[in-house]
């Protein structure tokens, strides 16, 4: 594959080209979009989580001030199932449509929707809807392993050697559960729709991570052609993978719209966020390990149970990164499903590999204690050469990198490894360390970029920007291919219309459009070349088109500035308003037999604070080292990776879902109850970036950063803790109450 | 500006609505609620109210706002919140929408100075009050200190929290905390950012406490 290595934009800090539109309340998010006749819906929830619908009683609330419709499974009209994905389309996560039939499998689940004038009298309505149940007992437990499961057995994930006779064997071994809770991922932006209706086409403004497979799934759902449905979103206020799929609001606003001919805008209250768009699976893991006393790995056993809705079937995958990352003869991951009575889980940030890597390196850190070996020692010594699950080598791999410049930037060499030997200020300190690991990848992509008689260029792709910078990446790709400056590129994105851009998940945007734009990029070069010698006036007329470039937004003679014709003139003489070019990306992601493992990979390093006599811990400071490839624009790049960090911290002392055993509701289902990291909870954090390129993913060695961050956080603060407190918590989130010795009373 | 932001897109703003294309799109019954009209200038401020503000729509109760130095009259429900009304009445669609419920911080406007919560305040028991929202602070192409500062800094990432961000920060920085990050980190604690770009956050805000 081609190698760009010298570039004065790639890998330059550049300033978001959307800040402006950002910071000044410009940026037009789904739910600020507004028609004339605009009426707004608001869905009536099940307030059981398991039974059916006894009676649907809708008769005050229609005939309350303002109401237009209330519609339920007898006149929402035609919703339909969509059929099996198929590569990256036809993807969503709740497959039956609303409303479809009377059955409650969890609580909130959409049983009606009102449609008034104003958003005041649709909620008052919604509340006004009399519902009763025939209520059955729910099931929201989250004990998982050894529950009833979907398949008779655990599905074999990945398998090499023999784990049970290497595990009988060995002569250390560690074997302890761990569990992670239900995450909800709460992106500030709540999940909408505004849906226009013009009684042919559906124009559709979605908070949506995928327009493209947003408008092939809300197409069968609704019953129109592709081409009936355009999905727009220009900004979206975040998704962590809540916001990739459709959810049923979406198709909820769409059929009010279709049936009454007007526009309608559902948005999803916070407390539904909760109930209706998904979460990461509440996730049981037992891990066992063994290494000889030396330190060498000689068995991995993950077998995990992580829970999924009562009709689908949502598998973490835990086992993401467990197969390749450290070297082992003998491993076995094992995964099952097992239902309850829930909203249906979906990914959230970093799926499978964040809740897998908690647990993993969970496991490894308590292996070094019983080795008595140094963590990242340890880690090193088990470094493999080679991917060993698939037998194939790594495309870019600088783990050991991580691990020690990681150590030196954190000063690990000072770590006095017994338990509570560090002091500071009177306050204990616990040192913790975790590697991690994220996919890296290609998706097939399409995109175009037009060179424009006023100097400026425009690049499309049916994309997103979730937050990730991609506007700026978009911009800065056809800056290094033309020489336009990044402020005369208009870059569109978030609309089903444009060429089929990729899902913004798996860290993957920025090495998928990069091949393509590069291409678009190059062939309206050619384009323009093409004008230049063939337009009368040109001074290039006659030449061969393959002795010119665009270099620096001017065409010339290869490699000779004098004569140089800035690329405006070249079309203004030609009387020429734009010249085009459009680039295809091929996918890695349907590669049955890849020639490389491609992964990205890290090393987190956390400085936690205990004072048990106030029983406040405090994160101190997190060193972060990532090997992400050749970093695109470093400013978006550390401020996601720091960002994912404080996501880590969340995920390590505070979230949790948590579901009332009785009702199956959610109980702190608000951003109060449900707790996050705030700017208080931040600590010092650096990020450093190795920044090798690797040319193998595409030919500016970009990757993507937006879950490695996440990975390993967690794990490396429980680690801290042990070091501080002698504590283990293999339950997250880590409570106040675990680290404090508890009385022994007997209760008669 | 380098995104070519309305591309593609249907009427969306206010602004490019003949009253003709409204009135033949919808019934006149429900153009009051679809849209009320903003006030076109500071000297209507005390005018009479417009005409969609007295078309009687049911439910809905006339009311005065002066936003960003200007007064809408306008019709609303009674339970209106300010937040509602400046996004779905007044279409200043930059305050946003978080949690409803005063925990996240995103619709964080000034009413006379302070920043508060606008999906705590009832929009009919702000008819007084001088309210500003970030359309008032600075626009795209003349951004205030702490917006460009924002920008500079990298201080958000997916921009849905920004706004209230932005308020809040715009009115901390008048209020008396001290001058370490430790104090801005807990001035700034009442905004959620999920995207976590505290940091950068905390950097934006200290560079404009250090300019003035």
């Amino acid at each position: 594959m081609d190698q760009i290595s010298e570039s004065k934009i790639i890998g330059v800090a550049t300033r978001r080209v959307d800040g402006p539109l950002k910071v000044s309340g410009a940026a037009m998010y789904a739910s600020d979009h507004h028609f004339p006749g605009l009426l707004y819906a608001w869905p009536v929830c099940a307030t059981i989580a398991k039974g059916s619908i006894a009676n649907l009683d809708s008769a005050q609330a229609e005939k309350m001030t303002g109401v237009v419709a209330v519609y339920h499974r007898a006149n929402i009209g035609k919703l339909y199932r969509v059929p099996p994905a198929a590569g990256m389309s036809l993807i969503l996560d709740e497959k039956r449509p609303p409303f479809e039939d009377d059955e409650i499998r969890y609580y909130g689940q959409y049983v009606a929707v009102v449609v008034a004038n104003t958003v005041e009298q649709a909620r008052a309505a919604a509340e006004s809807v009399k519902v009763t149940y025939n209520r059955d007992k729910p099931d929201a437990n989250s004990k998982l392993l050894g529950s009833p499961l979907t398949t008779d057995k655990p599905e074999e994930k990945s398998k090499r050697g023999d784990t049970a006779t290497a595990l009988k064997s060995a002569k250390v071994k560690v074997d302890e559960v761990y569990t992670t809770p239900v995450e909800t991922h709460n992106p500030i932006e709540l999940h909408a729709s505004v849906a226009v209706y013009d009684g042919q086409k559906f124009t559709l403004y979605e908070t949506s991570q995928a327009v493209v497979n947003h408008r092939d799934v809300l197409a069968q759902m609704l019953g129109v052609p592709p081409e009936q449905v355009q999905v727009i979103t220009r900004f979206l206020g975040s998704g962590f993978g809540g916001k990739l799929w459709p959810w049923p609001q979406s198709a909820l606003a769409a059929a009010c719209a279709r049936n009454l001919n007007r526009p309608v805008k559902l948005v999803v209250s916070r407390q539904m966020m909760f109930q209706n768009v998904g979460h990461r699976p509440a996730i049981e893991q037992r891990i066992q390990l063994a290494a000889e006393p030396d330190g060498k790995l000689t068995a991995v056993q993950q077998d995990y149970v992580n829970h999924t809705s009562m009709l689908d079937d949502y598998d973490e995958g835990c086992g993401e990164i467990t197969p390749f990352i450290y070297s082992t003869q003998n491993l076995l991951v094992t995964g099952g499903l097992a239902r309850r009575n829930v909203g249906n889980p979906t990914a959230m940030r970093g799926p499978g590999a964040v809740p897998g890597l908690f647990a993993l390196e969970s496991a490894m850190d308590e292996l070094a204690v019983s080795l008595k070996m140094d963590p990242v020692q340890f880690r090193l010594k088990n470094e493999p050469e080679m991917d060993e699950s698939l037998n194939i080598p790594f495309s870019s791999r600088h783990m050991k990198e991580c691990l020690t410049v990681g150590a030196e930037k954190f000063g690990w060499s000072n770590r006095t490894p017994q338990i509570g030997s560090m002091k500071k200020d009177g306050v204990t300190l616990g040192w913790g360390v975790a590697a991690c690991s994220w996919l890296a990848a290609r998706s097939e992509t399409q995109a175009s970029v037009e060179l424009r008689q006023d100097g400026s260029a425009r690049v499309a792709c049916g994309t997103q920007d979730i937050g990730g910078g991609t506007y700026t990446v978009l911009a800065q790709i056809v800056s290094h291919e033309t020489g336009i400056p990044v402020s005369k590129i208009d870059v569109v994105l978030g609309d089903s219309a444009l060429p089929s851009g990729p899902i913004s998940g798996g860290s993957w945007v920025t090495a998928s459009v990069t091949p393509a734009v590069l291409e678009a990029a190059q062939k309206a070069s050619q384009a323009l070349l093409l004008v230049a010698v063939k337009s009368d006036g040109s001074s290039f007329k006659g030449k061969k088109p393959e002795d010119l470039e665009l270099a620096d937004g001017m065409v010339r003679q290869k490699g000779q500035a004098q004569g140089a014709v800035p690329m405006a003139e070249v079309l203004q003489i030609a009387k020429v308003n734009s010249v085009s070019g459009q680039g295809k990306s091929e996918g890695t992601l349907e590669d049955s037999k890849p020639k490389y493992s491609f992964h990205s990979y890290g090393a987190q390093f956390v400085e936690i604070g205990w004072q048990p006599e106030i029983a406040r811990l405090r994160i101190n400071r997190v060193v972060t080292v990532i090997d992400a490839g050749r970093i695109m624009n470093p400013r978006p790049a550390r401020n996601q990776i720091e960002g994912a960090v404080v996501m880590g911290i969340g995920m390590a002392l505070f979230e949790e879902t948590m579901y009332d055993s009785r009702s199956g509701a959610p109980i702190n289902n608000n951003l109060a109850d449900y707790v996050m990291a705030v700017n208080a909870d931040t600590p010092q954090i650096e990020v450093t970036f190795l920044d090798y390129p690797d040319y193998n993913l595409n030919a500016l060695g970009v990757r993507g950063v937006g879950e490695i961050g996440l990975a390993g956080v967690a794990a490396a603060i429980t680690s801290a803790v042990y070091h501080a407190t002698g504590i283990r918590v293999r339950d997250l989130p880590v409570r106040i109450e675990d680290l404090l010795p508890m009385p022994k009373v007997n209760i008669a | 500006m380098a995104i070519d932001e309305h591309e593609n897109e249907p009427k969306t703003s206010l602004g490019r609505l003949t009253r003709r294309s409204f009135l033949s799109h919808v019934g006149a019954a429900t153009a009051a609620t679809a849209i009320a009209p903003l006030a076109s200038s500071s000297a209507s401020a005390e005018a009479a109210p417009t005409e969609a503000a007295s078309t009687k729509i049911p439910g809905t109760v006339p009311i005065t706002l002066r936003v960003n130095g200007q007064s809408h009259a306008v019709q609303v429900d009674p339970r209106a919140t300010l937040l509602d009304t400046l996004r779905e009445t007044l279409h200043l669609t930059g305050t946003k929408k978080g949690c409803d419920h005063g925990q996240c911080g995103a619709c964080t406007v000034h009413v006379n100075e302070r920043r508060i919560n606008s999906c705590l305040a009832l929009a009919v028991m702000q008819q007084n009050a001088e309210i500003t929202t970030i359309e008032g602070i600075g626009g795209p192409e003349n951004l205030h200190p702490m917006q460009d500062a924002f920008v500079e800094h990298d201080g958000f990432q997916c921009g849905y929290c920004t706004s209230g961000q932005i308020m809040s920060a715009v009115a901390m920085v008048k209020e008396p905390w001290g001058k370490t990050d430790a104090d801005v980190r807990e001035a700034m604690s009442g905004n959620i950012c999920r995207c976590g770009a505290y940091p950068n956050i905390v950097a934006a805000v200290q560079a404009v406490r250090r300019m003035s």
